[in-house]
């Protein structure tokens, strides 16, 4: 017999707040048998690939038969999802820039981005070799909006933990731009056979100049826009137009 | 979740209408009596406040005693025309739905990319497959792992209450590869008491098609997890509700009349295909079911089902927790 108040009780991983506390650590983003699952199948993609074979050896880790990996509604992209999601929160504590005290001067948000990005391309490494079959599933067509989705969170955590407070038209543009960058030098990256990447480095920094070069030249332009608009409107009016 | 699934505020005009069909004898109502019939069964939320000890049979309030039978005399009357009736009224989708379900299990251990670690580990999956008569799921979770996964071990019990649904199965067996191999094993059993099989046995257990017939859904859910290994998994393929209102208009159209019809036509049984038509629509939603499946005590995967054809049928999984 089942009851009405059931239907509302909700699991603990899944009660989340609308908005960023400090106060509160947050619950932990799978539930624990996914996570011990997803976490001891990860193990396996550097030889196995992201593939069910990873989820299964995963699965008789973590001491549960093969057949549990229908635990996983999306199979392996709920793998390559996993990686996406823990890599995401791990950046809080890759990285901890010191205080402007400590270091004399202020470090820049801009270089507390690349450095974040690059932490999190870093943490590709070990499967950087698999990581195209991961795009792969992650460019199929029932799986690009929840892909798109995780790329934004990640933009949007880089930025947050560089410290942006911007909250003007530039807060979409900071994202959106960062989004195509990373998601650049992530695709360049399953092609570096660099020593210690130095080449996705030299990439990411290219691109970044880029970014900073076209936004220059964007507000360049839209000030060379807004003076000859007003000089022409004023020309105008020197004529007699009513405008 | 009980037998006393609730009472749709059981309209008396229905009820005479349900004893007149029975007295009458010949069950010739028009289409659009049952169409009619269907939409002004308002869907009053489901609650045990109906009389104990009773249970539906379609839209008809019966004892629980008596659903047993009544879906016993259902299911031998449409056995040997099963098939053919089901391409009829699915339109051929009913295979798809089946593949679908299948494969997305994916039964069956490939010995190369997956080898048992001890010698003493089961080689293959142990699957009961309930209310599976025809065999229609077990020989295809057969074909998959042997030909997907290279996988010669895994079993297959097939278990189903009706006798005559059994023997069109055995029957069927025959043009398989499987009809004298112990892959494959046919048992007469009600779902609700599967005292042959023991605790923690099973890798993998499916109903398709089959829990809706049942007079207890939640203590044949209860059964299912107990037979299931710590971490083996309950899977269910069954008609389900549909969220898109327009193409719920035709679907009810579809099924409250023309099913009926080409049960008459085709297997010369329109009532079989009435009750078939109506157990549907008392089924509860995807949610409800969920809800069901989470109080046996399973751990559900993701949002807990998945729609097929915008949710004339759905898959509900559950997965028996480690500990």
């Amino acid at each position: 017999m089942y009851q009405k108040g059931v239907f509302l009780r909700q699991p603990l991983w899944k009660q989340r707040s609308a908005y960023h506390s400090y106060e509160h650590p947050e619950s932990p983003p799978f539930p624990p048998a996914e996570s011990a699952i997803l976490s001891a199948s990860l193990s396996h993609v550097p030889d196995h690939g992201f593939t069910s074979t990873a989820l299964k050896l995963g699965a008789r880790d973590a001491g549960y038969p093969d057949v549990s990996t229908n635990l996983l509604p999306r199979g392996v992209y709920d793998l390559v999802n996993y990686h996406l999601v823990t890599q995401r929160l791990a950046l809080r504590d890759a990285l901890q820039f010191p205080s402007d005290a400590e270091n004399g001067k202020p470090i820049g948000v801009g270089s507390k981005v690349r450095a974040l990005t690059l932490a999190r391309l870093r943490a590709n490494a070990p499967i950087v070799h698999r990581w195209q079959e991961a795009l792969a599933i992650m460019a199929q067509p029932g799986y690009v909006p929840a892909s798109l989705a995780e790329l934004a969170r990640l933009a949007d955590e880089i930025w947050f933990l560089a410290g942006d407070t911007s909250v003007d038209m530039s807060w979409y543009t900071k994202r959106a731009t960062l989004s195509a960058v990373y998601s650049a030098s992530e695709v360049f990256m399953t092609q570096d056979t660099s020593a210690d990447f130095v080449d996705t480095e030299r990439f990411l920094d290219a691109r970044l100049a880029d970014l900073t070069k076209v936004g220059g030249l964007i507000g360049a332009l839209g000030e060379w826009v807004g003076y000859t608009g007003h000089s022409v409107v004023n020309v105008l009016r020197s004529k007699g137009v009513r405008i | 979740m009980s037998a006393i699934q609730a009472p749709r505020t059981l309209v008396r005009s229905q009820l005479c209408r349900d004893v007149r069909r029975r007295i009458g004898k010949v069950p010739q109502r028009a289409f659009s009596s049952s169409q009619y019939l269907a939409q002004h069964q308002s869907p009053t939320p489901k609650s045990p406040q109906d009389e104990p000890g009773t249970t539906h049979f379609g839209f008809q309030t019966v004892a629980e005693a008596l659903k047993e039978q009544k879906v016993a005399g259902v299911f031998s009357s449409v056995a040997s025309s099963y098939d053919t009736m089901n391409d009829f009224m699915s339109l051929g989708i009913h295979r798809l739905w089946k593949d679908h379900f299948v494969r997305n299990l994916n039964p069956g251990r490939n010995p190369l990319t997956s080898p048992p670690s001890s010698p003493s580990e089961p080689q293959g999956w142990n699957i009961l497959d309930i209310a599976g008569g025809t065999g229609d799921i077990a020989f295809r979770m057969l074909d998959h792992a042997s030909t997907i996964n290279n996988d010669a071990h895994t079993t297959v019990t097939v278990a189903d209450i009706n006798p005559d649904m059994l023997a069109e199965g055995r029957k069927r067996s025959l043009a398989t590869p499987y009809a004298r191999s112990p892959r494959l094993k046919f048992i007469e059993a009600n779902a609700e008491k599967l005292d042959m099989i023991p605790d923690s046995s099973v890798d993998l257990y499916t109903v398709a098609f089959g829990i809706r017939n049942f007079t207890h859904k939640d203590v044949a859910l209860r059964e299912a997890y107990r037979v299931l290994k710590p971490g083996g998994v309950f899977a269910c393929l069954e008609f389900s509700k549909v969220n898109n209102p327009l193409f719920d208009a035709v679907y009810k159209r579809w099924s409250f009349s023309a099913i009926p019809l080409i049960g008459q036509l085709v297997a010369g049984d329109r009532d079989s295909y009435q009750y078939l038509v109506e157990s549907i629509e008392r089924f509860p939603s995807q949610e409800e079911f969920r809800d069901m499946i989470k109080e046996a005590g399973f751990l559900v995967p993701g949002q807990g089902w998945e729609d097929l054809s915008l949710g004339i049928a759905a898959i509900h999984k559950g997965v028996k927790p480690l500990r």
